[in-house]
């Protein structure tokens, strides 16, 4: 018999586990822009883990600066080095 | 081909290493069955209304703990922020005195639209999370990273032409940055000065009055706890957040050429 206590830990595990697929991607891809939207979503993974570990002062911080100026600041960067990156 | 495996292999083998030591009980029993004697302290004084001269009026025990009882750390905390956007600004001085001559129209009407009403639930959501941040949980600095997503879509959307039509200017939001921090700093040395006006004993960050001294920040606003400072310290951290944020913002959407010509001869040494 599983508890309420229980599925919150096994979802907590769940998205760390795909945060860190997504963190693999993200340090994988050579499309830039592909980048900034994996590292979003990991950081949505991480939004979730706090508030399950009952952090809603940081989950409202962390949304917004990592779904909307983070990807943003980055985005400007890849807009000035070019998208794809180049395997010498 | 060999680097990836090895990634791979040593991204694994570190999750397992950390799922064993956690689940043999490397951070203690997971949830913890009591609450640590600190955490139980201030859980119970925050908004005790027995013991009023250890108070801070505040239902939201972080708000409590990050603007009155560790007040002074927070204060430092945010110095450092300033100091990092004040670097930012002083980098790129110039770009703000040359009037940029946009011709950019933004994006299509449908877009347009649909951001306006967006914007407007942003604004919303950022106003409610910082004035209610002493009732619920949120703050100053939630509020204001909420708010500063707002301008950032004007910015993208409809070009920075809207802004400038708007007069909203560089200077304006200097402006309203450096009086929100200059407020900031005031609230927490009011009382002081208050107390060496009248002749009161008090002390810097006061909120509620204490054993030794009687002054205080008014605790409810009608019938409605006000959180006396923490108010108005979520509020001047609201409009100081959301105007630096949104400061630095049109400074990295200015012209290529602009900010080129802002870093030329760094190389040289000047």
């Amino acid at each position: 018999m599983m508890d309420y206590v229980d599925l919150v830990f096994l979802i907590m595990g769940i998205s760390a586990l795909s945060s860190v697929l997504f963190t693999f991607l993200t340090v994988k891809t050579k499309d830039l822009m592909y980048a900034v939207v994996f590292s979003s979503v990991q950081s949505v993974a991480y939004a979730l883990i706090y508030f399950l570990l009952l952090a809603p002062d940081i989950v409202l911080v962390y949304v917004a600066v990592s779904v909307g100026i983070y990807p943003l600041i980055v985005i400007l960067l890849v807009k000035k080095v070019g998208r794809y990156e180049v395997v010498t | 081909m060999l680097r990836d495996l090895v990634f791979a292999s040593l991204l694994v083998i570190i999750i397992l290493a950390l799922t064993y030591l956690t689940y043999s009980g490397g951070l203690g029993d997971l949830p913890p069955r009591d609450v640590r004697v600190i955490a139980s302290n201030y859980l119970n004084l925050t908004y005790n209304q027995g013991i009023t001269w250890l108070w801070a009026a505040s239902p939201e025990a972080v708000t409590a703990i990050v603007w009155d009882y560790r007040g002074l750390d927070t204060l430092f905390e945010t110095v450092v922020f300033y100091g990092a956007i004040l670097a930012a600004l002083t980098l790129f001085r110039s770009v703000s005195k040359v009037p940029e001559f946009v011709s950019s129209a933004g994006l299509s009407l449908v877009v347009k639209r649909v951001t306006a009403i967006v914007t407007l639930a942003i604004l919303a959501v950022a106003a409610s999370t910082a004035l209610h941040g002493h009732l619920t949980p949120g703050g100053g600095f939630q509020g204001g990273a909420i708010a500063s997503v707002a301008p950032l879509l004007l910015l993208v959307v409809f070009g920075k032409q809207f802004f400038i039509e708007r007069r909203i200017s560089y200077s304006k939001l200097l402006t309203i940055r450096n009086a929100s921090l200059a407020l900031l700093g005031f609230t927490s040395v009011a009382l002081l000065i208050l107390g060496f006006l009248t002749g009161f004993q008090a002390y810097i960050f006061q909120n509620q009055a204490k054993t030794v001294s009687t002054l205080s920040y008014p605790p409810y606003l009608l019938d409605v706890p006000l959180g006396g400072s923490l108010f108005f310290f979520n509020l001047f951290e609201f409009l100081a957040v959301a105007s630096g944020f949104t400061l630095v913002f049109t400074i990295l959407l200015s012209r290529d050429e602009t900010l080129r010509k802002e870093l030329e001869g760094e190389e040289l040494g000047y």
